[in-house]
């Protein structure tokens, strides 16, 4: 019964339900790359690592190492914005009572 | 907000004033007020401890500001604890950590006092060593090609024309070397660990950076075997002059092997 209804149906409830759960897919990993901070971290030790190996000189890592924190400020500016925990920064011990900010 | 607050980067020595936060490196064991010099983050701040009961955080005044993790920030960072360890068992605090008030850096003692004390225990006389192993994928390939008989003849055969579909013999080619390049980079990696095994208390592999890396392992070590242990790797390193190179770094507080879960929250 469920399958035929489905095909039954399928012209308005396939395509807008599979769109609906797309957009949320979508939405997700948007959110996901805007939040995560652990491929710029990554960046910054490959080029730490060129650096010491003297395949980058101080200008260019000085650079490239700005443009990696101006990356990291917004991913954390969005982790504030949406909610998610920051690491670094103004820190205090948890209180239980505290109700969720 | 902490985010109204002028960016790090100018923060860093350009002679912000601080305006009683406290940026803390580590936490140690002292009974006593302690004083590590103008060596703070931000431009040589003063560095002491807080204490409570017989355990200290090691400070240093702040403004209350996000610190960017840039290379001059990490080294002030990583330069504090590298001079508190010259003295004492330290567990590092990540970088970038600041309370608002020494009475939060109070809290932080008494709250973790027990788990705090436990690992100061545990870390006694133990320092953390960094090992990153890098390899000239093409001079492997090389020797690859050179030792591996069905590599070989494969290659030839593909140069010859004579292999029936040469886009398919180069397909092979490609897997079978890739296949070989993992067994090889496994096989080094192993007989790494089992030759420095045995001089550390224990080890910990993280994620290679870039792909010239085959491993990124950091080592607990005795300081009574220090010296053992230097000698063991530099004997590795030797080992594998032609095709590895080995960068061995230390010594550091055990970062990677202090597993203390501390319940902090923003604070604002």
């Amino acid at each position: 019964m469920g399958l035929l209804s489905n095909i039954l149906f399928f012209p308005v409830t396939g395509p807008v339900a599979g769109i609906r759960w797309a957009l949320a897919k979508v939405q997700t990993v948007v959110e996901e790359e805007l939040t995560d901070d652990t491929s710029v971290k990554q960046e910054l030790m490959e080029l730490q690592l060129q650096l010491e190996l003297g395949d980058i000189d101080d200008a260019e890592f000085v650079r490239r190492e700005a443009a990696l924190m101006q990356r990291l400020r917004e991913v954390r500016e969005w982790r504030e914005r949406l909610g998610k925990g920051v690491s670094g920064g103004l820190v205090r011990v948890a209180r239980d009572d505290d109700a969720a900010e | 907000m902490a985010d109204s607050q002028a960016t790090p980067v100018d923060v860093a020595g350009a002679g912000v004033a601080p305006d009683g936060g406290k940026y803390v490196y580590c936490i140690i064991r002292s009974d006593r007020q302690r004083e590590f010099g103008a060596i703070g983050i931000g431009g040589g701040q003063r560095v002491y401890t807080v204490a409570f009961h017989d355990l200290a955080a090691v400070v240093s005044d702040t403004s209350i500001v996000i610190y960017d993790p840039t290379r001059e920030n990490v080294l002030a960072h990583e330069f504090v604890n590298e001079t508190v360890m010259k003295e004492h068992t330290v567990i590092p605090m990540a970088f970038g950590t600041v309370f608002r008030s020494e009475d939060d850096v109070t809290e932080l003692l008494r709250s973790t006092y027990q788990a705090f004390s436990d690992v100061l225990e545990k870390m006694q006389d133990k320092i953390e060593f960094g090992l990153k192993v890098l390899w000239d994928r093409e001079k492997v390939i090389a020797n690859i090609e050179r030792e591996n008989d069905e590599i070989r003849r494969l290659k030839d055969e593909i140069s010859r024309h004579t292999a029936s579909s040469t886009y398919f013999a180069r397909m092979q080619l490609g897997r079978l070397i890739d296949s070989a390049l993992e067994e090889i980079g496994q096989r080094y990696v192993n007989d790494i660990h089992d030759q420095i095994k045995p001089v550390a208390v224990a080890s910990r592999s993280n994620k290679p950076i870039g792909d010239r890396m085959i491993l990124n392992a950091a080592f607990l070590v005795d300081r009574a075997q220090e010296q053992a242990f230097d000698e063991r790797v530099k004997e590795t390193s030797r080992k594998y002059e032609e095709l590895l190179t080995f960068k061995y770094s230390g010594p550091w507080p055990p970062y990677n092997f202090v597993n203390i879960k501390l319940k902090l929250e923003k604070a604002d």
